[in-house]
């Protein structure tokens, strides 16, 4: 690899590393809007849709899930799990719903924008 | 924010047992005019403190998320340390050696940096959200 190339690298991976450190919540949020899920199937559903991009392990989710269950973000019921103990199933609550679409709305909405599309060469 | 939890209840009366048990001590050790035996005492027993606040605290602020600054713990190891030697004096108990006044400038001082404690914890306040600090929520 060329120099040029590999400086080139260097900084998209640091800028990729950044970007992704804030996105946990909402691939996490967009999981539990899909339905109800316990933590696999959370990691399961951010891994596919994100195409491998945001890989997160089950203790980061684990500790995510307790913070947003405290903030009142998050609920859970308790499911039955393949063989083993019960599983607890993660939904978004009232709340969670709500501050979810005000997000979308104020931050990712904005990139569909037209003119922002042709700068993203989407189009 | 719930102030008043599990850990804090357990710890209040594990800190009661503690409190007993170092006043009996010291009372005992003066009473016998084992003078030198009375630091050990008040060694072992902040000792204990130490290591159940910060066991109990820990647990606590790391399963619940929970941000007090230590303030609910150093409230409670003041009520519980003044109650137990307050009524230590009361019941008549203490020795010859010991005096309410030494307690009393205790709590005084001990009162002042409970106070100071109270204010940063209000100031810090400010940045949580149920407890959780807002830097912490979506990190």
């Amino acid at each position: 690899m060329k120099n040029t190339d590999r400086y080139k690298n260097e900084l998209l991976t640091t800028w990729e590393e950044t970007y992704k450190k804030g996105q946990l919540t909402l691939w996490i949020f967009l999981a539990l809007k899909d339905g109800p899920k316990y933590v696999n199937e959370i990691r399961d559903f951010i891994e596919e849709y994100s195409e491998g991009t945001i890989s997160c392990e089950e203790q980061s989710l684990y500790r995510a899930l307790r913070k947003f269950n405290h903030l009142k973000i998050v609920g859970f019921s308790s499911g039955k799990g393949n063989k083993g103990p019960d599983r607890k199933y993660y939904e978004l609550t009232g709340i969670g719903i709500e501050i979810l679409a005000s997000f979308i709305t104020r931050n990712i909405k904005l990139f569909f924008n037209k003119k922002l599309i042709e700068l993203m060469n989407l189009k | 924010m719930k102030f008043i939890t599990k850990n804090l209840i357990v710890y209040a009366v594990l800190l009661f047992v503690y409190s007993v048990v170092f006043r009996y001590a010291l009372s005992a050790v003066l009473n016998a005019e084992k003078f030198n035996f009375a630091y050990v005492a008040g060694i072992v027993y902040g000792i204990l403190i130490f290591i159940t606040a910060w066991n109990l605290g820990k647990a606590h602020s790391l399963r619940k998320f929970v941000f007090d600054a230590g303030l609910g713990f150093n409230l409670t190891t003041y009520i519980i340390w003044g109650l137990v030697s307050e009524l230590w004096f009361i019941l008549g108990f203490n020795s010859r050696y010991e005096t309410i006044k030494a307690v009393h400038y205790t709590l005084i001082i001990w009162g002042v940096f409970v106070i100071i404690h109270f204010i940063i914890y209000w100031r810090l306040k400010s940045r949580t959200i149920r407890g959780v600090l807002k830097s912490e929520i979506f990190d």
